[in-house]
């Protein structure tokens, strides 16, 4: 394997505070040294390569614990292997799958089918990252009763989640809170009532009135965030509260975090599409911006960047969730939800975070590194941190660079964004995961 | 949202023409000929397929319909493929009618012929709103300005599930009427007025206030998404808890129709649910211009086509 010397960058490591001009030197899929500009103390003599990141953010490698890679079942959305390069292009290293696939992740057999594709894109010399699997919480995702959550768990489970639904019963989930608890790993949850968004295709608003469209109203959110944090504090399970929306839903989680356990235990995310756009998206019956939970208002887009801010949501997700052209073409109220984000999110937090002035980017690389890692319990493999010794999994960043989002810049297999045509700021320009470089922007 | 009240307006004249036209040389009656007009019906609908239908063949223009696919266009092909299949047999311009919302733009972004929203799930259906502006004036005696300022008009009941609520709201506001929606919260919501009119759940406390009460079809079949019941099952829906109860606050009786301001008129777009919403006395009574609305209907139609294709 060659080794690597990446120099001349601003080196931000949240996890350890460092925030300097730094080399970064990696052999052997690890990271060797980390010095200053003058002292690059490299053990085994010159690097193969020497990457010059003048001008550029060196980071840990990028972590999404929300994505949809569509494997098994859904092959023509998007696969491991397409989902994966997308991430490494998107400045990703390590992603986490959810489980509502067709068969869901609901047994160790089906989790260890999601390692071995993983383990063999990442053998390939494609673009790739490393892949871990979210299992599912019940059995068929039904909610009815809980999965073999503790062999999910040795079998490689990095979180528990029923995602693209609610456990639904007070019942059940306390019963899964339980037995995830026993894991030490986190309940996922995305909070959606189902008897109060029955047909529902975008947030409950004036929009929807006047599209005529049904509406999905916040509470059907905080009333799930509210019951769960609740019994996860009862309990002392860890639990997480997925794509956050709705502005409640962020006082709720402030206010369980509040609590003696709260920062142990409750955690919550927000998505790149949430931090920037509104209901107003979905005009024109434009089914790009048909997700769920839905694009709410500026009121709530503003309180998440507050939560964002005063540390109440700790983890940034983007909720990845490619879907075919044809299927985005269905009438609105029967085309899918969800949107492809991996390729995107990146500058679009730093336009709604930092260059709104919301967080610095040391902030930002934390809630895109460290914390998700330890949401994941992936922080005990090293992951999201820069340390020597560890994996050498790293993202290049210009803050500054400018781009056009177009079907052509994104390799996902779908292309369901609704910010195509917009210009971003801010970009990965190289992903190494292990120590290999797996995706390099063109400079 | 809505046309400026100056295109409304000319529509509205010339389907004024269109009425008063007579049969003979010199008359509408040839001025689509050798056109075909395609009716792209995804949603049955009898009476407004019929309306483009009359109007189209008194411009002159041939007529084909293309009806229940409910089936097919489920299996997979898309609304827009369908459409683009229509266009390409070579018609001249179609109107679109579908159970869901947006449809109709959807296709007219697809094809290149003039194609006409006809009904699009709860979203709009412009010609409606136009025939309910037509009809009003018509009965105000404002055939000569189509200005309905300082008329005051109620459309009460289902409003959430009505397309012809809110294009009739626009049509009318634009217009310079005032526009009340009046229901039961579940289907009058709070949130309505920022399309422009004013949201009241009291309709005894509205009525003696209006110039028009426009009764509204309950629609159950879109209550709750329609997704247990099969659509068109008339059925208690959650939305509201009886029909005993909607008509206690909200039916257009013999009682309340006692009680309009002098001279107020009773619209209706049908299809009526007479002694749901509206007791059949006063869909016959003496303020009923409900048929009105079906002539204006044709009239509109015809102006809406003519000025599409141009002619």
């Amino acid at each position: 394997m060659p080794s690597l010397l990446i120099a001349g960058g601003r080196l931000l490591d949240p996890a350890s505070g460092t925030d300097h001009p730094l080399d970064l030197a990696i052999a052997e899929g690890r990271i060797a040294a980390i010095g200053t500009p003058a002292n690059p103390r490299l053990p085994h003599g010159p690097a193969d390569r020497v990457i010059d990141a003048q001008g550029l953010l060196v980071t840990p490698g990028l972590i999404d614990p929300h994505v949809h890679l569509r494997e098994p079942g859904h092959e023509h959305k998007e696969t491991t292997a397409s989902g994966a390069a997308a991430a490494a292009r998107g400045g990703f290293t390590t992603v986490c799958c959810m489980p509502n696939t067709s068969p869901p992740l609901d047994t160790p057999e089906l989790l260890r089918f999601i390692a071995d594709r993983a383990a063999s894109i990442l053998a390939s010399d494609l673009p790739a990252c490393r892949v871990f699997p979210v299992a599912a919480a019940t059995k068929g995702r039904k909610g009815d009763e809980p999965a073999e959550i503790l062999l999910a768990a040795k079998a490689g489970a990095v979180a528990f989640s029923d995602d693209g639904d609610a456990i639904a019963s007070a019942g059940v989930m306390n019963r899964v809170l339980t037995l995830v608890k026993q894991t030490g790993l986190a309940f996922m949850q995305h909070c959606q009532d189902p008897t109060m968004t029955r047909g529902g295709a975008m947030h409950a608003g004036e929009v929807a009135l006047r599209l005529g469209l049904t509406g999905w109203p916040r509470a059907a959110e905080e009333i799930i965030a509210e019951r769960d944090t609740r019994l996860a504090l009862a309990v002392g399970a860890r639990y997480h509260v997925q794509h956050i929306s709705s502005a409640g839903t962020a006082d709720i989680l402030r206010r369980a975090r509040a609590t003696p356990q709260g920062q142990a235990l409750i955690t919550g995310e927000a998505s790149p599409h949430h931090l920037t756009l509104t209901h107003h998206a979905c005009e024109s019956y434009n089914t790009n911006a048909k997700v769920n939970p839905p694009l709410r208002e500026q009121v709530d887009v503003n309180a998440l960047k507050e939560a964002v801010a005063d540390g109440t949501i700790t983890v940034l997700a983007t909720d990845h969730a490619p879907h075919a052209a044809d299927e985005k073409a269905l009438p609105f109220e029967e085309a899918p939800m969800g949107m492809v984000g991996l390729e995107t999110a990146l500058p679009l937090y730093a336009e709604a975070l930092v260059h709104a002035g919301a967080i610095t980017w040391p902030r930002l690389i934390a809630l895109l590194t460290i914390n998700p890692a330890r949401l994941c319990n992936l922080d005990a493999l090293g992951l999201g941190r820069l340390a020597v010794g560890g994996p050498a999994d790293i993202t290049l960043i210009d803050p500054d660079l400018v781009w056009t989002v177009t079907p052509n810049e994104l390799t996902s297999r779908s292309k369901n964004s609704p910010f195509l045509g917009r210009t971003l700021r801010g970009r990965a320009v190289a992903t190494v995961v292990a120590g290999t470089v797996r995706h390099e922007h063109p400079r | 949202m809505g046309l400026p009240a100056d295109t409304l307006r000319r529509l509205l004249r010339r389907a004024r023409t269109m009425a008063d036209a007579k049969p003979g040389p010199g008359g509408p009656e040839r001025l689509l000929a050798g056109r075909i007009v395609a009716n792209l019906f995804f949603e049955d609908s009898t009476r407004t397929r019929t309306s483009f239908s009359v109007a189209a063949k008194r411009l002159g223009a041939g007529v084909v319909d293309l009806m229940g696919f409910a089936s097919s266009v489920s299996k997979g092909e898309t609304l827009v493929d369908t459409a683009l299949n229509v266009e390409a047999l070579g018609v001249d311009a179609i109107t679109v009618r579908a159970r869901q919302a947006g449809v109709a733009r959807a296709i007219a972004d697809a094809v290149s012929c003039p194609v006409v929203n006809a009904g699009d799930g709860r979203h709009e259906h412009p010609t409606q709103g136009l025939l309910d502006a037509y009809a009003l004036a018509q009965a105000a005696g404002r055939l000569d300005s189509f200005d309905l300022a300082g008329l005051t008009v109620a459309i009460v009941g289902d409003i959430a599930s009505s397309r012809v609520a809110r294009s009739a709201m626009a049509g009318m506001s634009t217009l310079g009427a005032a526009v009340v929606c009046v229901g039961p919260p579940g289907l009058a919501p709070s949130g309505l007025a920022a399309l422009g009119c004013r949201v009241e759940h009291d309709l005894d406390a509205v009525l003696p206030h209006a110039d028009a009460v426009m009764m509204l079809r309950m629609q159950f079949e879109r209550h709750d998404d329609g997704k247990d019941a099969p659509r068109g099952e008339a059925r208690p829906s959650g939305v509201i808890a009886s029909v005993r109860e909607f008509r206690a606050g909200y039916a257009l009786t013999r009682e309340r129709e006692a009680r309009m301001k002098p001279g107020a008129f009773v619209m209706h777009p049908g299809p009526m649910n007479r002694g749901l919403e509206i007791d059949g006395e006063v869909a016959d009574g003496p303020r009923s211009i409900i048929l009105e609305q079906v002539r204006a209907g044709v009239a509109v139609r015809m102006a809406v086509l003519a000025e599409l294709l141009g002619v």
